[in-house]
């Protein structure tokens, strides 16, 4: 899939895709971005890069924290941990999409309605 | 300056891992894909996306990253703004000089203006004021009767306290020379009226008000310094005030200035119910009650007011109307438009400034439009350019501000020292932490407006780097915001020309007003003669007639003469009273027009230079004998004869003396300006021998006329007349040695004070006009040169194809000439628009003055097509080749 065919990330939703990957345990930055792109399909035009800046600010929300381990390949890397905090805030971030997702597909295809 | 590792949250280097950590990961994963090491390294990266944008972004989210980026970007800025020191120095001193010109004006107005008078509560502190409506005069009668007085006192109830003062001159002697010192009466009440004591010893007390309780005051702290080196024990000790023991019960504090700069002491007025008068002779103060309003204590002494007629009918009191203000506003309402004028007219040098100075920017932005091209190519992003200029623009606006607040703490200090005389509360300007405020507020503010502009144009129309290599002929859009604020500066430039102009016009009308009297060569002197040693008006007249004598003798003088009250002097009104007519009866409910008086020796018309029109002078054998005469000015017959002859007419002093004592009118003189150089309506005068008037045997309520034991001199030479002074003080030792003399100056200078207020406006708008017709000059220039310079090739090609030079001026001259106009269209329709806002400081000038808007007009476009001219001359005289070589 090339570049132009994937779509972009929504504003404010690559937060909520680093929680929601950061679920299952503690994930090295590329692991992230690996995982996000396997659930995605490869459907969504991420740079791995633009992960770094969300992570830090993140992680100075308290949201999340990291540590120093080791990767597959043994080399030094650091490891994401979801926080308490972030928890929650994964928990209500996700009840808002849902919300919002239903709300926009009511109006978008008003015959469709669940 | 590179923070400390220790302080940083995350380091460079530990990203910068996490980074390769990534890219190694990620080029294992597409090696077991199957792909070459070089393609799976390529992937990788281009997978990754901008490394040094994320490098940068995760940075910014750094608490520290913040400062150390500042400060490289300051430091780079500094370099590159001391790589152009001219430019450097052009843009910092245009906004020193604009800052520094707004801080001190707005230092002036901000101490007079809004800060609140120093006085407890000082808002529900009220001068009483009147109108009367009847005689077309809606406010500003700020004279009260110790009747209205005890009125207030005894039965008011919105308002908690209510004080009488008056302004008198004394001489104070005993411990040190004799000096004349400036005092206010005050009924004792004045302490609660403004919630201020004494910061040694103590308030008068209620009886101390009272005729023949002993005589106590209090001093102002300046007096108590300079006179008594601050000494406490000044307190209790007994000086001599006009002869008579007084003594000092208290000291004010330094701050305290009631009811204007410049008072000595303070002393109990005498009032008491049993000796109650009409004769409107005090100011009042009060406070009002914590519940009422200022609406409330209006109608309620409109009313008690109302009520006095019945007790005194035709004194005016049925028709007055209570127009009492607050304090701050009585003080200084008359000055407040020239103030906001002023603050306005800096404004609007400033925004020349800021208009100026962002064109210096864009033409910088514009021969930068390459580097920042290659910065945004080389993955800078727009915020770290936005950065890059905004810090220059900082850095500049910081200098500028610096200067600026340098620059207006001299010109505060300069304002403070020759600002008029009548300004108010000027003695309590000073630069303090609201003035650094605002300086700091206004250079960021400075800073932002331009600043702003050329990022918005360098940096969010940032040209692809191809476009920026290029040196093209330059679009018409890419000149467009220059013409804009070439346009606006002529515009603003325009208006500060007009009002400028028009307030010169006016000032020059003010200085052609005829004051009625010759002011040149002309020394005046007050001299005050203590009543313990002159307790007699014989005595008096015998003094005065010595010095007149020796005076008269001196070398160089010409004529000599006194008089109770000279025109502009500060007391303004001096002394004054309606007047009987014989065989007219009064009017019921009519009040005749009050009419100055003044006792004078003989041949004061002489002295002074003014015109006798009818009939004769008072002369030496009138006083000798004491004869009931008096001669009466223009306004005088205006108002009680219309085109009846006055000569030979008998007055008496006091609209109900139906029965004399009458005085014959022997001649008519003209009349004189009394408290300013504009008056509308000329005050009535009336002028007496001074051994027919009030002397300190003679209360002034006696209806004699004024009192002659302080007299000023008119001496008119032939010499200068300042170089008298010295002689003039040895006469009067050789009279009297224990006579003070005061308020030495020559009759100019009284006129040129009074028009001191105006020339204060004057001059200091004229400046503000000059520096932004300079600036706009400056603004034109630079931006037509510019222009001129960015269509060099253009105009080689121009030449090369055979256009005359003479027509690439004049297509450059036209080009600018068209912006020259619509900025002069816009401004002329702006001073227009604002020109009834200046009306009230203008006399006898029409605010719309065709001759003013014609001339400033002429004026601005001549030299804003001179400063066209210059470059396009410039680009005509260019060699194609050179021209074209230089694409």
């Amino acid at each position: 899939m090339s570049d132009k065919e994937r779509i972009q990330l929504l504003q404010g939703t690559l937060d909520l895709l680093l929680l929601q990957t950061l679920v299952f345990g503690p994930q090295h930055g590329h692991g992230i971005a690996t995982s996000i792109q396997r659930s995605a399909d490869d459907e969504l035009l991420i740079d791995h890069g633009s992960l770094y800046p969300a992570l830090q600010r993140l992680e100075r929300a308290g949201l999340i924290s990291s540590d120093w381990g080791t990767s597959e390949n043994n080399r030094r890397a650091r490891y994401y941990t979801l926080t308490r905090a972030g928890r929650r805030r994964l928990v209500t971030e996700t009840r808002k999409w849902e919300t919002m997702v239903r709300v926009i597909s009511r109006v978008l295809k008003p015959g469709e309605a669940q | 300056m590179k923070i400390p590792r220790w302080l940083r949250w995350r380091s460079d280097a530990e990203l910068n891992e996490e980074i390769q950590a990534h890219l190694e990961l990620e080029i294992q994963s597409n090696l077991d894909r199957g792909l070459s090491p070089e393609q799976a390294r390529r992937a990788a990266l281009r997978r990754f996306g901008n490394a040094t944008l994320v490098r940068e972004r995760a940075r910014e989210s750094d608490p520290f990253f913040s400062l150390e980026t500042f400060v490289r970007e300051v430091r780079y800025a500094l370099r590159n703004l001391l790589r152009v020191p001219g430019f450097t120095l052009a843009a910092s001193a245009t906004l020193a000089l604009a800052i520094g010109a707004s801080t001190a004006i707005f230092t002036v107005t901000y101490r007079v203006l809004l800060n609140p008078l120093p006085y407890p509560d000082s808002a529900r502190v009220l001068m009483l004021d009147f109108g009367n409506p009847t005689a077309n005069l809606p406010s500003g009668f700020r004279s009260i009767s110790s009747q209205q007085y005890f009125q207030y006192v005894d039965r008011v109830r919105t308002l908690e306290s209510v004080a009488a003062y008056q302004v008198d001159d004394l001489t104070i002697s005993g411990a040190g020379a004799p000096e004349r010192i400036r005092v206010s009466r005050v009924t004792p009440s004045l302490t609660a009226v403004l919630g201020i004591s004494p910061i040694v010893g103590r308030a008068f007390a209620e009886d101390e008000s009272v005729p023949g309780a002993p005589a106590v005051a209090i001093i102002s702290y300046g007096l108590w310094t300079s006179r008594y080196g601050g000494n406490p024990a000044i307190l209790g000790q007994s000086v001599n005030l006009d002869g008579a023991p007084t003594e000092i019960v208290g000291v004010m504090p330094q701050s305290f200035a009631f009811p204007e700069a410049g008072i000595d002491a303070w002393v109990p007025l005498a009032l008491t119910r049993a000796a109650v008068s009409p004769g409107y002779l005090f100011t009042a103060v009060a406070r009002l009650q914590d519940a009422a309003t200022i609406t409330d204590a209006r109608a309620e002494l409109t009313r008690l007011t109302n009520e006095l007629e019945a007790e005194q009918p035709g004194n005016g009191y049925r028709q007055f109307v209570s127009t009492a203000v607050t304090l701050i506003e009585g003080t200084v309402g008359r000055v407040s438009t020239m103030l906001w004028m002023l603050l306005a007219s800096v404004g609007l040098l400033w925004l020349v400034a800021c208009a100026n100075v962002a064109n210096l920017f864009l033409v910088r932005a514009d021969t930068r439009q390459r580097e920042v091209a290659v910065r945004r190519a080389l993955g800078a992003g727009r915020g770290s350019v936005a950065r890059l200029f905004l810090a220059e623009s900082a850095l500049l606006s910081v200098a500028g501000g610096a200067a600026g607040l340098g620059l207006a703490v001299a010109a505060t200090r300069l304002l403070v020292a020759f600002g008029p005389a009548s300004l108010p509360r000027l003695e309590e300007v000073r630069v303090d932490a609201v003035v650094l405020v605002f300086a700091g507020a206004l250079t960021a503010l400075t800073g932002l407006v331009f600043g702003t502009l050329p990022l918005l144009r360098s940096v969010w129309t940032a040209p692809s780097l191809q476009e920026a290599g290029r040196t093209n002929t330059g679009s018409r859009r890419r000149h467009r915001a220059r013409h804009a604020l070439m346009a606006s500066q002529i515009a603003l430039a325009l208006v500060l020309l007009v009002a400028s102009g028009l307030l010169m016009r006016s000032f020059q009308r003010l200085l052609a007003v005829d004051p009625g009297f010759d002011p040149r060569s002309t020394l005046t002197f007050q001299v005050g003669l203590p009543p313990v040693d002159y307790p007699g008006r014989n005595r008096v007249v015998t003094f005065h007639h010595a010095l007149l004598d020796r005076i008269a003798a001196l070398p160089g003088v010409t004529t000599v003469s006194a008089t109770t009250c000279l025109p502009l002097s500060p007391e303004a009104f001096c002394f004054g009273n309606t007047l009987a007519i014989e065989g007219r009866p009064m009017q019921p409910g009519r009040f005749p027009r009050p009419v100055a008086q003044r006792a004078v020796a003989a041949g004061y018309f002489a002295a002074m230079g003014m015109r006798l029109l009818r009939g004769r002078d008072l002369d030496r054998a009138d006083i000798d004998r004491g004869e009931p005469v008096v001669v009466v000015d223009e306004a005088m017959v205006a108002a009680y004869f219309g085109d009846e002859d006055p000569i030979g007419r008998r007055v008496a002093f006091g609209y109900q003396s139906n029965n004399g004592p009458w005085r014959t009118i022997v001649g008519v003189v003209q009349n004189t300006v009394t408290t300013g150089l504009i008056e509308l309506n000329p005050i009535p005068k009336l002028y007496l021998p001074m051994s027919t008037s009030g002397g300190p045997d003679l209360p002034v309520s006696g209806l004699v006329g004024p009192d002659i034991s302080v007299m000023s001199y008119v001496v008119r030479s032939s010499t200068p007349p300042l170089g008298l002074v010295a002689a003039v003080r040895r006469t009067i030792d050789e009279v009297d040695t224990t006579v003070a003399i005061a308020r030495i100056e020559t009759l100019q200078q009284g006129v040129d004070r009074a028009a001191g207020q105006a020339a204060f406006t004057t001059v200091l708008l004229a400046a503000a006009a000059t520096v932004a017709l300079l600036l706009g000059l400056v603004g034109i220039y630079s931006v037509v040169s510019y222009i001129v310079s960015q269509r060099i090739g253009e105009i080689g090609v121009r030449l090369a194809l055979g256009a005359e030079p003479g027509g690439v001026t004049a297509m450059i001259v036209r080009q600018g000439g068209i912006v020259v106009l619509a900025g002069i269209l816009a401004g002329l329709a702006a001073a227009v628009a604002g020109s009834r806002l200046i009306a009230s400081l203008l006399y006898d000038v029409n605010p719309r003055d065709p001759t003013v808007f014609t001339a400033t007009t002429v004026t601005l476009f001549g030299v804003a097509m001179l400063a066209c001219l210059l470059p396009a001359r410039r680009a005509a005289r260019v060699s194609p080749v050179e021209a074209l070589r230089a694409d």
